[in-house]
C-alpha cells in the first residue's frame, strides 16, 4: 500500500459527505449524486500526482466534482432542441391567443396554502420529471441550483434566446401538467 | 383589428414569454408597459403570471427541504474497495 492510496481512502472517509451534499444540491438526485462522488474519487486516483498540496484536499476534490457535474449536464443537454411556433401550437392558436382548453384556470387556492402543501409539491416534481431532458435540465439548473441565465447558457452552450424559449415552453407544460393533476383530485 | 391590438398590447404567446423573462431579468420600458396593458385586459395571462411565480417558489423550497444527507457508509466502502482494486 503506498502513501497516496492511504491518503485517498482517508479522504473518502473525511470528504465524501461534503462532496455528496454539494453534488446533491446541484443535481437534486440522490443516486446520481452518489455516482458523481464516486467518479470524483476515481478521477482523483488518476490525477493524484498533480495534487501538490497548494490547496486543501477538499478544494481539490471539489474542483474535480464541479467538472463532473458540468460534464453531466453538458452531455444530457447535448442534443439541440428545435423550438418554433409549432412547439407552442399546443397552447396558442396562430394568432398567439390561448387555446380555450389551455387557458390558465383560477386555482381557487391561497398561495401560502399551496406553498406548504406536500401533495402539490409531489405533483410538481412528477411534472418536472416528465419534461424532456433538456427542458428539465434548464429548469432544474435555473430553479434548483440558483444559477443565473448566463451561467446556464455557458454550461449548456446554448444562446440566450433559445434559453428563454426553452424555459417558456417548459413552464407552459409544467403549469398545464400541475393544473391537470391538481384539479383531478 | 386584432393584429393591431397584438402589436400594441401583445399576443398571449408574447405576453407569457415576457412574463418568464421578467421573472429572471429586467424588461425594457416598452415591454413593461405593453405587458401591464395586456394583463389589464387578459385574465388568463394574469393567472399565468401568478401561477408561474408560485411554481418557482415551490421549486426553490423543495430543493431546500429535500437536502438531507442519507447514510453514506455503503458508498464510502464501495469507493474505497474500488480504489484498492485500481492499485
Amino acid at each position: 500500500m503506498n502513501t497516496q492510496q492511504i491518503n485517498l481512502s482517508e479522504w473518502v472517509e473525511t470528504y465524501a459527505k461534503d462532496l455528496y451534499s454539494w453534488a446533491f444540491h446541484k443535481v437534486s438526485d440522490s443516486e446520481l449524486a452518489k455516482d458523481l462522488v464516486q467518479d470524483t474519487f476515481l478521477a482523483a486516483t488518476q490525477k493524484i500526482a498533480t495534487f501538490k498540496g497548494d490547496s486543501s484536499p477538499k478544494t481539490w476534490l471539489m474542483s474535480i466534482l464541479n467538472y463532473k457535474i458540468i460534464d453531466y449536464y453538458r452531455k444530457k443537454a447535448n442534443k439541440p432542441v428545435r423550438l418554433d411556433m409549432q412547439s407552442f401550437a399546443e397552447y396558442f392558436d396562430e394568432e398567439g391567443d390561448w387555446k380555450t382548453e389551455k387557458r390558465p384556470k383560477d386555482w381557487h387556492q391561497d398561495e401560502s396554502q399551496l406553498l406548504d402543501d406536500s401533495d402539490f409539491r409531489m405533483i410538481l416534481e412528477k411534472c418536472l420529471d416528465a419534461l424532456p431532458d433538456k427542458w428539465n435540465v434548464c429548469i432544474k439548473s435555473k430553479y434548483l441550483m440558483n444559477k443565473d441565465g448566463n451561467e446556464i447558457c455557458q454550461d449548456l452552450e446554448i444562446t440566450a434566446t433559445n434559453l428563454w424559449q426553452i424555459i417558456h415552453r417548459a413552464k407552459l407544460q409544467l403549469r398545464d401538467c400541475v393544473e391537470l393533476n391538481w384539479f383531478k383530485n | 383589428m386584432k393584429k393591431i391590438m397584438h402589436i400594441l398590447f401583445l399576443s398571449c404567446y408574447k405576453a407569457t414569454l415576457l412574463i418568464e423573462k421578467k421573472l429572471q431579468l429586467k424588461l425594457s420600458l416598452s415591454e413593461k408597459i405593453r405587458l401591464i396593458l395586456h394583463k389589464s385586459m387578459c385574465d388568463a395571462c394574469t393567472r399565468y403570471e401568478k401561477q408561474s411565480k408560485l411554481i418557482n417558489k415551490v421549486l426553490a423550497n423543495s430543493a431546500l427541504k429535500k437536502d438531507q444527507t442519507p447514510d453514506l457508509t455503503d458508498l464510502k466502502k464501495e469507493i474505497i474497495n474500488k480504489l484498492q482494486d485500481l492499485n
